[in-house]
């Protein structure tokens, strides 16, 4: 008896491979977490003795107040016109410090948006006291 | 006269090379993606000038219901219950590596006083490289 023999193609199923394969792009892109690894840089001052302090006095002081609310210099200001005074500043000495004291109740990106102008306007001595180093300056009264 | 069709084409899709494209996504995709410690989901503030934050840097996420969640950089974070509770990580990450970059991912409406109290440790526990995280914002620069 003759046995039949059927002769069936040698294929790799490559139609499902993609298959598979969308369908772990899909997994990938919903598991992706698009975090953002940019952001503004600064750094604390060293403690360093021989270095000379900020003297509050002869630096710009920016107050935060509320959202949007600046007093540069006891001057309260809009952000545009912050931008221009400290431009003006920064002209006649460049490496004048600048303070940004923003009050505890105002939203983080206020004090963002300052240090933002700051950094486009090239400002390098940018200084931001926490809460006890303002404290401690308006008891010596340099600052308000 | 009848024109005899020799040869006949069968009708497919090419779906090799279907496969093959979709794995170059695939592999588009896990390199592209940047896995982050701290998958705390917070809306960063904006700004036009943005520096690269450092790999491994220490991260400090604070949302806005003033969560606080701290990674080395290295290790998943672990939420933290008061910004005093950070001083002993920091302290033993700085006493490492003195350049530690630590990054604070603060979300935009969270009330200054809790970035404060954040900033307050970091300066107190030596830390010196400090990064706040933000978006791009789209303006012209100076």
């Amino acid at each position: 008896m003759r046995i039949h023999r059927y002769r069936t193609n040698a294929d790799v199923p490559t139609a499902s491979m993609a298959d598979i394969a969308f369908l772990l792009i899909i997994f990938f892109m919903l598991t992706a977490v698009y975090s953002s690894t940019r952001g503004l840089e600064f750094a604390f001052p060293k403690d360093d003795p021989t270095q000379r302090n900020v003297q509050p006095q002869e630096a710009i002081h920016i107050k935060i107040t509320g959202e949007g609310q600046y007093v540069v210099d006891r001057t309260p200001m809009t952000i545009e016109q912050l931008a221009g005074y400290v431009d003006q500043k920064m002209k006649q000495a460049p490496d004048k410090p600048v303070i940004i004291h923003s009050l505890p109740d105002v939203p983080y990106y206020s004090m963002i948006d300052v240090f933002d102008v700051l950094r486009q306007l090239q400002v390098q001595n940018i200084s931001v006291p926490t809460q006890t180093e303002v404290e401690r300056w308006q008891f010596f009264g340099y600052l308000e | 006269m009848k024109i005899r069709r020799h040869t006949k084409i069968i009708a497919s899709v090419p779906t090799a090379s279907m496969a093959d494209i979709a794995f170059l996504l695939i592999i588009f995709f896990m390199l592209t993606t940047s896995f982050s410690p701290v998958k705390t989901s917070v809306d960063l503030p904006e700004s036009v000038e943005r520096a690269e934050v450092e790999q491994n840097a220490a991260i400090v996420a604070i949302t806005v219901q003033n969560e606080i969640v701290f990674s080395d950089g290295d290790n998943p974070g672990f939420d933290v219950n008061s910004p005093e509770e950070l001083a002993p990580h920091i302290q033993s990450l700085v006493s490492a590596m003195p350049d530690k970059q630590f990054v604070i991912k603060a979300d935009r409406a969270v009330r200054y006083a809790s970035v404060d109290a954040v900033l307050d440790q970091l300066r107190r526990n030596g830390a010196k490289n400090i990064g706040l995280l933000t978006e791009q914002k789209a303006g012209r620069r100076n």
